[in-house]
């Protein structure tokens, strides 16, 4: 038997439980544990009313450990902590079991065994809550120093601000300049500022700030450390290496513009241009007439959703939406119709995506007398060169599926976006990208800046398509972030950490050899050789535990005592 | 009180800022309009594109907001002003919102909410379901605290003199809680029947549904729930108070301010005695109201409501002497004599045996002195109701011929129109255009009365018409009975030099506390007003009780105000506000006896019945809720935390902030304004707000069902656009979500509905984020249509399945027609303009279409016109969840930066 006192609360999750889980019966069957001396029931356990309720019970059952079956620990663990914490518990006597995600989704048809499982799993959680004992955070001091790797525009504004608010930073870029492609820009949307006036305007201020050090022509090649002190060795092209130690890092390493291979859409003909070309040729013409291989153009179409929407899984495919060049294109036939009258141009578009704001733009396009033609998706337009001009053939959806052959000068492939090859960045990061080859945040809807490695944040493009104002918009937002992280100066860090008993352990090396982290290193206690975990370092990923033959190495919070008794809780039938 | 930021609005940017800057060590007050944070994005179903429950991941954030130990959170709180200061920071007016319901004793159990005998519809489930009154915001509300949604007062229940809560009593008889309701009455005015029976009822003239199809018959709600009350208790419920005070009060005077000011005194624990010069009491409610209107018994049995307080009465017992009353150990004395004496006409004639006043005819009728008036022609001079009483009264004597002379014409009498009416539909006539120029005839009795005609000549002080005699027209008529009815006055005559008198006869009070010239004395009702209704004359007894209870308390009078009610609601806003949630109901009418019947049996037979239990609850459910609660006080006695206060009232803020962040939100498109849809007009024609709703854990209904018959749709169409990319509606912008939320309710209803046909008309579809476009090819993997085509217009067919016309632009073929039994129109996102006119001497710039302008936004974004006030989320152009995240993240950063610069400088 045992003296522990837990409460074990069940919640109903607004039907997302309750609706395929009979918790009634679930709080019948858990009360019964040993251990437990209250089990409730709740719609929503996270309401702040229900967590003020079990604070109360916490305090009148002087409770010594809390289990919450609700959701996945992902939403909500925090939450269920600060409870504990309010009601004087030490946070880690508290465990959540997710019956939701793990549970009462997965088994909607049965809501016999659904709630058969649930009392299984919360009697796990019991099982480890008896065998638990309270545990503190690890408090690491932050260096209020961040890094940032990128010196586009996302990275130039991130360097800017955070100097504004007293934080030193430093700025790596690869390249021998600052200012990334924005720099080669013309005339952006909405402003009619040129991206090298902007980025002309962000370089000054950086300059002349001694809190912001640039590091050109250099690479991230290591980082060891943790959210608040991480240490990263620089290189730069000569071979130098500096080490820089910084409490947060800011990844803001851009996009790359999709290139397409030769032939598709005619790529590699003359006169058959992505859109950064056609810009290039726009900023180069004078007014009053664009030209092009020496000759004036009079005829242009505009081809959408080259390199993006592919649909397909292929190599080198994308099937993700480039967000932002549907407003290029546009914007790109406005400025071109500045520069020359008339000048005819078509857009062979699949869905005109000038979303928000920008849909004004595609107005006064069509106002200013741009053609739309849509095209099926499964039938792309196809381009061919005839008589020193090109032919546009395509389907379009528009007038009934009429076929239309649109004679051209020039044909621009309205090209998206692509993730940079980072591939060595990433291993130093070791940071999760998707299946677009973007960096992935951590969830996408709340928590768009942050990534699963704490103080490691993601800025501008990198993430995703952006246009200039977004990308400023999120690395502002990884500021933020950054700076919640260090001024307060100091980041609490989960005490998960592996952890050696010293009367078992018989140094052999075998766990040193296991951690992927070096974490574990060898010291001299009470006469004989034992192994000593560094816990900063340590990520409790517990690959050391089952290399060691003697059981002397153990996770906190998921001790050998911790997960037996948990299977035997988890096997033990439901009556 | 002072932050380092204020943020304005509470939904998930406005939280996003708010934790970011609590978390970088900033203080910050976020003031929150609704009784709960969340904002929007809490009340959705899932969110796209990965389908995570909204509640799921807006509730953690809830609950971090009002857990950080930096952010203060103000809810149900409106800022009014902001200015800013010389030393730059800004001045912040603001005023929190009275919830009635004390929120440090509210627990969030929703006793109040269960009690609540008011359904107003349920803004937190876009007015698909109603909600109560007093309410929790929704299932997660932070905080969870109950409000009491009280806008103001009811038109109804301001209207009425003695603050009688007419919408509370009305509310508790459609609830079928009669006794609650007839307490609640008692709790402002002591007698009902009389009331429920004789009252004008300035509630029913001021109801807004009088605007409609005419008012809810509130007196006649009164009578059934007195007349079933009375039935069920011959004798009152309650006794004299437990506590005595040890003070006298005496009263002269049993009328309706005399009873009212003995009732509200004696249950403080004083001890009353009424003197009554009259041999029973009553006062105006026994002889001035004549019995088919004012049966006595009712008279009686409300009297029994103050006598059982331990009220004594002495009847037959004039008292005019307030040293004898002071003598005899009373502490305190009420003057409410009334007004008894009628006004001379200073005719020739007037003292002949025949002529009279009003008030002499029917005390005499109303004591039989007066039984029969068999072949007499009786003669009613004057115009007000106090002439119709008597007229109606000498039909029921059976007297041959009963006529009103009146110097003015029907459209100028002060009656109330319904019972000249009455009174003529009897058989009385009415001699219009004339005025008595001499009584006469022999022997000291009437024979005959001489009149001059009239006509209205420029209109007098009163507005109305003066009337001009013709001359020469004087004519006689035979007459055997002439009443005058032409105003009454007070008998003060034996109080000259006792207190201070108006030339008028009237006694001289105060009129905020009723005290007389002379200590101790107070005096109320019509000796002070002249003639007034019951109700007015009981408003004033009760004002009297409540400030003679403070002399008595050795209070001071001064230092407060009797009557603190709240103001009214407007009737044209409660129209406005409903909307299409008004539903037409006839007023059902007052039971009457036949006319044929109402003067051959005597004065005694009442002409207005009693309405039946039915009757009575469907009139009280044509009651339109106007002013949010009914101060019916079921929630009082329902709270187990005794938290309800209706005396709170709103509480004005000054706070001193560094910044300012605007994360006010969006307002979605209100459908109405694209009529070719049908929204509001066709029941299955919904927004896609609502579809969230009914899609969301928290929804309204167990299951999809469309509105009209509660059956599960099987063909449904999503209208894309509606209020977007339409220069018709005023809004050009796209609204950026709108194809994403309605490829997510397609996914969620496939999930739903399995069999059902699910189309989406559109006219692109912009996937544009990160995971977006696959997400639309999911949509399309599972089978949902699509169709490109802007909606036209919609209509409704018999069976309230809907008719799309539109032009198929991929397939051609001109305008086609598809049928579908429920709509849900995507609406787009407007600009919430709420924060424009905010400043103080300073411009907030807006665009065309008035976002909030970011001044810079390739490299200031979030910067606003005016320097440390930023702007977050959807307030400055429709975003996503996503895009409002890091929006909100950047505006807190550039506040953070703001901050530092100017504190370094």
């Amino acid at each position: 038997m045992t003296d522990r006192r837990i409460g074990a609360f069940i919640c109903g999750c607004g039907g997302n439980i309750s609706d395929y889980v009979d918790i009634e019966k679930v709080r019948d069957e858990v009360e019964k544990e040993p251990g437990v001396v209250v089990a409730r029931t709740a719609m929503f356990t996270c309401s702040d009313a229900t967590q003020r309720e079990i604070i109360d019970i916490i305090r009148e059952q002087e409770l010594d450990g809390i289990v919450v079956a609700s959701c996945s620990p992902k939403l909500h663990l925090n939450t269920f902590r600060a409870m504990a914490r309010r009601a004087g518990l030490n946070q880690y006597v508290y465990n959540q079991v997710n019956i939701r995600e793990q549970c009462s989704w997965t088994h909607t048809h049965d809501m016999e065994h659904a709630t058969d499982k649930a009392i299984r799993l919360i009697r796990a959680g019991i099982a480890r809550t008896l065998m638990g004992h309270p545990l503190e955070m690890i408090r690491v001091k932050t260096i209020p120093r961040v890094l940032i790797i990128g010196a586009g525009i996302s990275g130039l504004q991130a360097a800017r601000l955070l100097s504004t608010m007293g934080i030193e930073v430093h700025l790596v870029e690869s390249a021998p300049e600052v200012g990334g492609q924005v720099a080669s820009w013309g005339p952006l949307f909405p402003s009619g500022r040129s991206g090298k006036e902007l980025v002309q305007t962000l370089t000054s201020m950086i300059e002349k700030d001694d809190r912001i050090h640039i590091h050109t022509s250099s690479q991230v090649v290591e980082k060891t450390g943790n959210v608040g002190e991480f240490d990263i060795s620089i290189q730069s092209s000569d071979g130098k290496r500096t080490s820089i130690k910084a409490g947060a890092i800011i990844v803001a390493t851009g996009f790359q513009r999709y290139k397409p291979p030769q032939g598709e859409f005619g790529y590699g003909l003359p006169g058959v241009l992505t859109l950064d070309e056609f810009r290039d040729v726009l900023d180069n013409s004078d007014s009053g007439s664009i030209r092009y291989n020496g000759r004036d153009i009079k005829n242009i179409s505009y081809i959408y959703c080259v390199g993006s929407r592919q649909g397909s899984n292929d190599e080198g495919s994308h099937s993700y939406c480039s967000r932002y060049c549907c407003t290029a294109a546009v914007h790109t036939a406005l400025l071109a119709g500045e520069k020359q009258n008339p000048l005819h141009q078509y857009h062979l578009f699949r869905d005109m995506r000038t979303y928000g704001k920008q849909e004004l733009l595609y107005e006064e396009a069509l106002q200013k007398g741009s053609l739309f033609l849509k095209f099926p998706d499964e039938e792309p337009p196809s381009v061919k060169a005839s008589n020193g001009h090109l032919e546009v053939a395509l389907k379009d959806q528009l007038t009934g599926g009429e076929e239309i052959n649109i004679g051209s000068d020039l044909v621009v492939l309205v090209t998206g976006m692509e993730a940079r090859p980072n591939r060595e960045l990433i291993d130093v990061l070791k940071l999760p990208v998707g299946k677009d080859g973007f960096f992935n945040e951590i969830h996408c809807k709340l928590r768009p800046v942050e990534t699963v490695m704490d103080g490691i944040l993601i800025a501008g493009s990198a993430q995703g398509p952006k246009n200039v104002h977004e990308s400023t918009i999120s690395s502002m937002a990884a500021v933020a972030k950054s700076a919640g992280l260090l001024m307060k100066g100091y980041v609490d860090l989960e005490p998960f950490v592996a952890v050696v008993d010293p009367d078992l352990c018989e140094w052999c090396d075998d766990c040193s050899n296991a951690c992927p982290y070096d974490a574990i290193g060898k010291i001299e206690k009470g006469g004989k050789a034992i192994a000593q975990v560094t816990t900063a370092i340590c990520k409790g990923c517990g690959t050391c535990v089952p290399a060691c033959e003697k059981l002397a190495i153990n996770v906190e919070g998921y001790t050998h005592k911790q997960i037996t008794n948990m299977i035997d809780a988890l096997a033990k039938e439901v009556v | 009180m002072q932050y380092d930021v204020l943020v304005i609005g509470g939904g998930i940017a406005g939280m996003e800022s708010s934790l970011t800057l609590g978390d970088m060590g900033y203080k910050v007050l976020l003031v929150e309009k609704e009784s709960s944070i969340g904002g929007k994005m809490v009340l959705l179903s899932k969110v796209f594109p990965t389908l995570d429950c909204a509640s799921c991941i807006a509730t953690p954030k809830m609950a971090a907001v009002a857990n950080h130990e930096n952010i203060t959170i103000l809810p149900y709180s409106q800022v009014d002003e902001i200015e800013r200061k010389g030393n730059g920071h800004f001045l912040v007016h603001l005023h929190r919102k009275p919830t009635f319901i004390d929120a440090a004793a509210c627990t969030g159990c929703g006793q109040c909410e269960v009690a609540c005998t008011v359904a107003i519809p349920d803004q937190f489930n876009r007015n698909l379901i109603a909600r109560r009154a007093a309410h929790i915001a929704f299932p997660q509300a932070v905080p969870k605290k109950a409000i009491i949604d009280h806008q103001g007062l009811s038109p109804c229940s301001y209207a009425c003199p003695a603050g009688v809560k007419a919408h509370g009593y009305v509310s508790l008889v459609r609830a079928g809680k009669y006794e609650e309701a007839f307490n609640l009455h008692m709790e402002d005015a002591p007698l009902p029947g009389s009331l429920s029976r004789a009252c004008y009822a300035p509630c029913e003239e001021n109801c807004t549904r009088s605007e409609l199809e005419g008012p809810v018959p509130i007196r006649g709600i009164k009578r059934f729930m007195v007349d079933r009350y009375y039935q069920r208790h011959p004798e009152p419920e309650c006794g004299p108070p437990e506590k005595s005070s040890g003070r006298a009060v005496a009263v002269v005077g049993s009328g309706p301010a005399g009873l009212t000011a003995a009732y509200f005194l004696a249950q403080k624990g004083h001890s009353v005695e009424i003197f009554e010069a009259a041999s029973r009491p009553g006062g105006m409610l026994r002889y001035g109201i004549p019995p088919y209107r004012l049966p006595k018994s009712i008279v009686d049995r409300d009297i029994k409501n103050v006598t059982a307080l331990g009220v004594k009465i002495h009847t037959d017992c004039p008292m005019s002497s307030i040293p004898e009353l002071k003598a005899s150990g009373f502490d305190a004395v009420f003057l409410a004599m009334g007004t008894l004496k009628g006004y001379s006409a200073n005719l020739p004639g007037e003292n002949l045996e025949g002529v009279m006043d009003c008030m002499t005819f029917l005390k005499a009728s109303a004591t039989g002195y007066i039984d029969d008036l068999r072949g007499k022609k009786v003669m009613i001079i004057g115009g007000g109701n106090s002439a119709i009483d008597p007229a109606r009264t000498a039909l029921r004597l059976k007297a041959e011929k009963v006529s009103i002379y009146y110097r003015r014409s029907r459209a100028e009498m002060p009656a109330h129109d319904w019972e000249v009416q009455a009174a003529l539909d009897e058989g009385v006539e009415l001699h219009e255009l004339k005025m008595p120029v001499r009584f006469v005839g022999s022997n000291g009795h009437l024979q005959a009365i001489e009149c001059i005609d009239m006509e209205l000549g420029l209109p007098d002080e009163s507005g109305r018409r003066r009337p001009v005699p013709i001359d020469g027209s004087e004519t006689s008529e035979p007459a055997d009975l002439v009443i005058l009815s032409i105003g009454l006055r007070p008998a003060t005559s034996d109080f000259a030099g006792q207190l201070g008198l108006a030339p008028n006869e009237r006694i001289v009070a105060d009129p905020e506390t009723l005290a007389t010239s002379v200590e101790g004395v107070f005096a109320g009702g019509d000796v002070v007003t002249g003639p007034s209704m019951i109700i007015e004359a009981i408003a004033q007894g009760k004002r009297a009780a409540f400030y003679m209870d403070r002399f008595l308390t050795g209070k001071q009078l001064s230092g407060t105000v009797f009557d603190q009610r709240l103001p009214m609601v407007e009737p044209g806003e409660v129209i406005h506000r409903l909307g299409k949630n008004f539903s037409r109901r006839d007023a059902s009418v007052l039971p009457q006896i036949p006319l044929d019947q109402r003067t051959t049996d005597g004065i005694e037979l009442e002409v207005e019945g009693t309405m039946s239990e039915e009757d009575a609850r469907y009139s009280a459910s044509r009651c339109l809720d106007c002013g949010g609660c009914a101060e019916c006080h079921e929630c009082i006695s329902a709270c187990p935390a005794d938290a309800i206060h209706f005396d709170m009232r709103p509480e004005d803020k000054d706070v001193d902030v560094g910044s300012v962040v605007l994360a006010n939100g969006f307002e979605l498109f209100d459908a109405r304004n694209k009529a070719a849809y049908g929204y509001g007009r066709f029941p299955n024609v919904i927004d896609a707000m609502q579809m969230d709703r009914i899609l969301a854990p928290t929804r309204p209904y167990n299951s999809v069902v469309r509105p009209s018959d509660g059956k599960a749709p099987s063909n449904i169409a999503f209208v894309l656009c509606t209020g977007s990319r339409d220069e018709s509606v005023g809004n050009r912008l796209c609204s950026q979500i709108c194809c994403m939320y309605s490829l997510k309710q397609a996914q969620l209803l496939m999930g739903a509905l399995p069999l059902a046909d699910i189309t989406i008309y559109y006219i692109d579809i912009r996937a544009f984020g990160k995971g977006y476009d696959e997400f639309y090819e999911q949509a399309k993997g599972m089978g949902v249509y699509f169709v490109k085509g802007r909606i036209g217009r919609i209509e409704e067919r018999d069976d309230q399945n809907l008719a799309l016309f539109y032009e198929d632009m991929l397939n051609g073929d001109g305008v086609k027609q598809a049928e579908h039994d429920l709509v849900v129109l995507s609406v787009g996102l407007l600009p919430n303009q709420e924060m424009l006119a905010l400043f103080k001497d300073q411009r907030l710039e807006s665009e065309k279409i008035p976002f909030i302008h970011e001044i810079d936004s390739d490299l200031e974004p979030c910067k606003t016109s005016i320097e440390g006030v930023f702007v977050a989320g959807a307030a400055s152009a429709a975003r996503d969840i996503p895009d409002t995240i890091m929006h909100a993240g950047a505006a807190a950063a550039q506040t953070a930066a703001y901050l530092k610069k100017v504190r370094v400088s």
